[in-house]
This record gives structure tokens, C-alpha cells and sequence, in this order.
């Protein structure tokens, strides 16, 4: 599905990273790892033609990313290392908010059970201001749930969370890629998660 | 159909969050009326002085506490992640800079554009002058919503200086202004006056997802 070829990026005269190969197919899981500040974000969003590379090239379904945007976004989704939740508003809000605005095809018990997998239930009437920050990466990865895409693409989504709630998303990455889908997330530590391939950056 | 409920839901999905936020709406109308009372006290009681620059102040302080909202524009959706997740999800940064315009309009510019007829009688400003006032004003406050896109746009990648943005929208508004007040205080000249107006407001109507959507990209990538 996803091939990236020699992939170079330089940013203000400085090389973040050089000649990055890998390729993401129907159920992987790829890991990309490194320290802090060795390009894993900027990786990540050259892949989603946020950031322009230097050199190299992304393929998607065959043809070049640039050439099938439009396609290409229609299958992915991204979780950022801040969250998107609008915190202003309730946890049941974002969710509705969500749902319709990705016009999502997930029916309401499928993000019923899936708001109780993730333990979010007693949360729902709460600001997402005032959840902890565990709980609100949960809810990043709710809003994944509901816009229901086959290629996920995360930044450090384990990140500053305790073992059981490690355990939660070891879970639903096993779920998502027994349903075909397919996952690129970074991490700066060793998660513990049986991954198809390994950057070092 | 389905593009037609994305823009439905992106707007209900800004009506939550402005409802969330009214407090902030409350905050530049209450500016705005504190603002004429300053200047009706150092004017003094002399009621046809009020009422001859009245038309004026009004215009400046529509324009001064429109501004204040600028820095909101884009900047919460832009820290959070949720304009590059919108964009993954078909919004491209044009259509992006469209809709948060025209919600900017309905949720900031028209409780503006609802006070004008008791901001009028507090400035004794004749009904004729203040019907010409409430037209200039839905016309120029649309226009102040483009600019002010842009201008917050560009902002994102100026993180140091957040009122240069206010700066940009005020210098670039004073046709806009001068074309409104003159429309009210020329009214035999409505028709032409108001026509410029409107050619002002396709022009940047049409130039703001352009350049806006530049901006948000550029931002997003350096980001």
C-alpha cells in the first residue's frame, strides 16, 4: 500500500534524516524509533504530505502519493503527540462532533462498545479539559475508532501512559490489524508491541 | 450530499464550541458599548456634535472590537492538531479558510450587526442613517472577517507578535471604511457607494482561501 523510496528530508539547511525505506502493507505494524528530535514527527508528516521531502519518493496504491492525495487521505488517519480533543466541550460532544463530521459509517453500539473497551464511559458528561492525560490519549484513539481508516499513523501514542492503559492500546492495535488495517507509530521506547518492521532513525 | 453534511456539521461543530465560548462574544460587545460611553463623556452633551461623528465612531469601534477576536481565528485548531486532522479528512485549506470565515461572520460580526440600532439611539443617529449604517456594516464586517483570515493565517508563523495581525487588518480596512461612512453621510451616492463595497468584498472574498489556505499550509509545514 504504502512504499517510501530513499526518502530524504532537510530542513533550514539541516538534514533531519536520509534515505528512509520501508513499505506498510494490509495488517503490519511499523515502528519507527529513535531519540528525541531524530526526525520521528517530521517522518511521520512527510508521509502525509505535510512537509515536502528533498529527495526520494512516496508511493501509494502504485502511483506517486503527490498524484493520489485525494485517495490516499481518504484512508488514513492521524494522532498527533498533543490532543485534538476540543477541550472546551464534553467528552459525549467531541464523540458526536466527530461522528458527523467524518461522516463516519461506525453505528452507535459499535462506538458504545468501544467508549466501554476503552473505559470512557464514566467520562462522558466531563469537559476534556479536565481529563487526565491518559484518559484523553484514550479518547485520540475513540476518535480513530470512529473515523474507522485502514492506515493509522501515530506520534508516540504510548507515550506518558500507565501499564493498563498501555495494555488498552496493545489491544485495539491488535483488533485494528486483525481487521486488515494497518499502523505507523513512533516511539522513543520500547513498547512491547509485535511490530512487521523496525526504523532506526 | 455528503460534502453538503461535512459543511453542515463543521458549522454546528463551531456553533458547540462559540456557544462554549460566549463569554468571549460578550466580552468585545460590552468593549464596544464601554467604548461609546467613553466617548460620549469626553465629547460632552452637546447632542449634534455626537450625532455628526457619531456614524464615525460607531465604524471605528466595529472595526476595533472585531479585531479583538482575531487571535482566536485560527490559533486553537491550529495548536491542537485539528486543522491538519480536518484536512486529512476532505477539507482542503481553502475550503478551511472559507468556512472558518464565514463562521467568524455569523458568530462574531452579526451580534455586532444586532446591537447597531441601540448603539445608534445612544449616538442619536437618525433611523435613515442607521439603516445606511446596518447595510455598510453586513457588508464591511464580511470583508474585516476575509482580512482578518488572512492576517491571522499569516500570524501562525509569527508566534512572537500577535497584534501584528490586528495592525494588518486595520491599514488594509481603511478603504473600507472610508467607502462606509461616506456611503452614510453621502446618501444620494448609496447605489455607487454600496456597489464599491460589494466589489471590494468579492475581491477578497476571493483572494482570502487563496491566501489564507497558502498560509495555513506554509504554517502547518513549519510547524
Amino acid at each position: 500500500m504504502i512504499i517510501v523510496k530513499d526518502l530524504s528530508v532537510e530542513r533550514l539547511d539541516k538534514k533531519i534524516f536520509e534515505n528512509i525505506n520501508l513499505s506498510l502493507t494490509s495488517g503490519n505494524i511499523t515502528i519507527l524509533k529513535g531519540r528525541n528530535g531524530s526526525g520521528k514527527t517530521t517522518l511521520l508528516k512527510t508521509i502525509l504530505n505535510i512537509i515536502e521531502p528533498s529527495s526520494g519518493s512516496i508511493y501509494w496504491k502504485g502511483k506517486l502519493l503527490k498524484k493520489n492525495l485525494y485517495d490516499f487521505y481518504k484512508h488514513v488517519t492521524y494522532i498527533a503527540d498533543k490532543t485534538s480533543s476540543l477541550t472546551k466541550l464534553t467528552v459525549k460532544d467531541n464523540i458526536n462532533i466527530w461522528n458527523k463530521i467524518f461522516l463516519s459509517n461506525i453505528n452507535n453500539s459499535q462506538i458504545e462498545t468501544a467508549i466501554k473497551n476503552l473505559k470512557l464511559e464514566n467520562y462522558l458528561n466531563h469537559k476534556v479539559g479536565i481529563l487526565s492525560f491518559g484518559e484523553t490519549k484514550k479518547l485520540e484513539f475513540l476518535r480513530l475508532i470512529i473515523e474507522n481508516k485502514k492506515i493509522w499513523i501515530l506520534d508516540e501514542p504510548l507515550s506518558s501512559l500507565d501499564e493498563d492503559s498501555v495494555e488498552l492500546i496493545k489491544q485495539t492495535f491488535e483488533d485494528h490489524v486483525a481487521k486488515e488495517g494497518s499502523i505507523i507509530f513512533s516511539s522513543h521506547q520500547n513498547p512491547g508491541i509485535y511490530v512487521t518492521e523496525e526504523i532506526n532513525l | 450530499m455528503k460534502f453538503l453534511n461535512k459543511i453542515i456539521f463543521f458549522f454546528y461543530r463551531e456553533y458547540k464550541l462559540n456557544l462554549s465560548g460566549v463569554q468571549d462574544i460578550l466580552t468585545n460587545i460590552i468593549f464596544f458599548f464601554v467604548s461609546i460611553f467613553i466617548f460620549i463623556f469626553s465629547i460632552g452633551p452637546d447632542t449634534d456634535t455626537i450625532s455628526l461623528i457619531g456614524v464615525g465612531i460607531l465604524w471605528t469601534l466595529l472595526l476595533l472590537s472585531s479585531t479583538l477576536s482575531l487571535r482566536k481565528f485560527y490559533q486553537e485548531d491550529f495548536e491542537n492538531g485539528n486543522l491538519l486532522i480536518m484536512h486529512l479528512n476532505g477539507f482542503s485549506y481553502g475550503l478551511i479558510a472559507i468556512l472558518k470565515t464565514i463562521s467568524h461572520f455569523i458568530f462574531v460580526q452579526i451580534p455586532f450587526l444586532i446591537t447597531i440600532p441601540i448603539a445608534s439611539i445612544l449616538l442619536n443617529i437618525t433611523n435613515d442613517k442607521a439603516f445606511y449604517l446596518f447595510a455598510s456594516f453586513s457588508i464591511g464586517s464580511l470583508i474585516l472577517s476575509c482580512l482578518g483570515s488572512i492576517s491571522s493565517s499569516m500570524n501562525l508563523m509569527n508566534q512572537r507578535n500577535f497584534l501584528l495581525g490586528s495592525v494588518i487588518v486595520m491599514i488594509f480596512s481603511v478603504p473600507v471604511v472610508i467607502f462606509s461612512v461616506g456611503l452614510i453621510n453621502l446618501e444620494e451616492d448609496f447605489n455607487s457607494l454600496i456597489n464599491i463595497l460589494f466589489g471590494i468584498l468579492l475581491i477578497i472574498f476571493v483572494i482570502n482561501p487563496w491566501a489564507s489556505g497558502f498560509c495555513l499550509k506554509l504554517s502547518l509545514e513549519n510547524n
